[in-house]
């Protein structure tokens, strides 16, 4: 099994991501070759808690520009992850 | 709100002002609604990021700084309108923070200075010289010539010599140094003998002068000369005397009465110089009574006045002058350059009036409340109208501004303070 800090990148937060908690919900950037399995042991093994639920999907890096260089910023995977009912991630508690 | 009062010195009190957490909670959470409008944090529109977000990006001290801001000064005021009735405040508070920790009561001092206590000397019967109003016939007189003066017809005179008083038309050209100089020439020019125009000595050795006459004038320059550059040079003028004008005296009868004023006969004229030369001695003399008054009493009184009191008094004389100024057109700030004053100098004129001033009032103030001296409704009343005279408008439009902008009260006050000083001078014994 991959190592679960690498399967899971950062937490996004964001104004979505901060009204989803109310569901229990949590946001991820993940590894692009990571799949639901994975990110569901990921979870599973780095917080202690039980996965419900994970829906991925990916985003595709948006058009940037800086000065006369134009591309792409990297696409990138994002999971929702619904964790049991009761069962919280520390992720943004003090 | 839990507040203890200390006092630090005689007129300076410290309150310390502790806030139940739940309570400053509250500021915390206005404050929270303030700020959050203003930052921007990634991945929430403005205005939108929880303040958990917040808090743990920029710490508490983001909403402590706005929280104060809010709470500080309402917490103060509150403590000091409890407190009206043992002093009144007159300087700003100075703060200091002691406990802002989270979970713990907010805790903060403010120092400040308040009305000095007043302990009033004797104030009853007090020995008040009055001047006397009474006018005597000199005055009269003295009134008349110069009336006489200034409708006097000037003549010309041929073949005479000069006298003072007389208005003589002259060329002159000044030298220094057998050169000539800047504004030491002029032609054609009128001047009147003992009016002191020209400088000390030039007006005296043209007495006797005939017209036609042509005549050297040596004079010193006094050493403090507005041109520096002449200052205590002499200088040779050469004067041509044109004309000598005299002055004719009108004779003083009914008909010099009638020229002069609206009165036919000389006796009305007499009559009304009396009447105003009375009035203008009883303001006068009713003026200094009261000034005299006040200071007896304030003399009497022993008062420890903060400083800032005077300061603050300082101020307003030098904001009133700066506004006399400005109604005549001139700038405060080029007032002080033409004439090279620091506005410190004029910090330090106004020290000593601002402290008579200061303690006046508040010895009026002291004996205002010994003696029960209110304002009453009918007094504001009166003081409005006669404003509203002066100012030539409806006393009911005027009372309304007045109490729009709150001024209803320093009104009061003032009515107040002159009622005091109508006591005093009722109590005391004017000679």
């Amino acid at each position: 099994m991959r190592n679960p800090h690498e399967v899971l990148l950062k937490p996004l937060v964001t104004e979505k991501a901060t009204d989803l908690l109310e569901s229990n919900k949590y946001i991820f950037k993940v590894d692009r070759n990571a799949n639901k399995i994975e990110i569901k042991h990921a979870i599973e093994s780095i917080f202690k808690v039980d996965v419900t639920d994970v829906k991925t999907m990916n985003v595709r890096g948006k058009y940037k520009r800086q000065g006369r260089f134009a591309g792409y910023a990297p696409d990138w995977k994002k999971a929702i992850v619904t964790i049991k009912s009761g069962q919280r991630l520390p992720i943004f508690e003090e | 709100m839990k507040v203890t009062t200390e006092k630090l010195a005689k007129n300076k009190v410290q309150l310390t002002i502790e806030i139940a957490e739940e309570k400053f909670e509250e500021s915390l959470q206005r404050a929270y609604r303030i700020v959050i409008k203003k930052i921007n944090i990634p991945g929430f529109r403005k205005g939108k990021a929880p303040r958990k977000i917040l808090e743990q990006m920029y710490g508490r001290e983001i909403l402590l700084e706005e929280a104060l801001q809010d709470a500080v000064p309402k917490a103060y005021q509150e403590a000091v309108e409890e407190a009206k009735a043992e002093y009144t405040v007159v300087s700003n508070p100075e703060y200091e923070m002691v406990q802002t920790d989270k979970g713990q009561p907010f805790i903060f001092k403010a120092s400040f200075e308040i009305k000095p206590e007043v302990q009033l000397g004797q104030y009853k019967e007090l020995e008040i010289d009055k001047l006397p109003t009474e006018i005597k016939e000199e005055d009269i007189d003295a009134e008349i010539n110069k009336m006489q003066q200034r409708y006097a017809k000037l003549t010309v005179v041929e073949e005479v010599e000069a006298i003072e008083g007389d208005t003589v038309t002259i060329d002159f050209v000044g030298k220094i140094d057998d050169e000539a100089f800047e504004g030491g020439t002029g032609e054609d020019y009128p001047l009147e003998l003992g009016s002191h125009t020209f400088i000390p000595g030039f007006e005296e050795q043209l007495v006797g002068v005939k017209s036609g006459e042509i005549k050297e004038v040596s004079v010193t320059f006094p050493a403090e000369y507005q041109a520096e550059n002449l200052a205590g040079q002499e200088a040779i003028f050469t004067v041509t005397v044109r004309e000598i004008k005299r002055k004719e005296l009108a004779p003083l009868d009914d008909e010099f009465a009638k020229d002069v004023s609206e009165f036919a006969t000389l006796q009305e004229l007499r009559e009304d110089i009396a009447n105003k030369l009375k009035e203008a001695a009883e303001k006068k003399a009713e003026y200094e009574l009261r000034t005299a008054a006040v200071q007896k009493a304030a003399e009497n009184a022993e008062v420890e006045i903060p400083a800032v009191m005077i300061e603050n008094r300082v101020n307003q004389m030098i904001n009133d002058f700066a506004y006399r100024l400005a109604q005549q057109g001139i700038s405060f700030e080029k007032y002080l350059a033409s004439t090279n004053t620091q506005i410190e100098d004029l910090e330090k004129y106004y020290q000593k009036d601002a402290e008579t001033l200061v303690k006046a009032d508040l010895v009026l103030e002291e004996i205002a409340k010994a003696e029960g001296i209110k304002a009453t409704e009918e007094d504001v009343a009166k003081e409005i109208k006669k404003v509203a005279e002066h100012y030539k408008q409806e006393p009911e439009k005027l009372r309304e501004v007045l109490e729009k902008e709150g001024r209803i009260s320093s009104l009061e006050f003032g009515i107040m303070l002159d009622k005091a000083v109508d006591f005093i001078i009722e109590q005391a014994k004017v000679k």
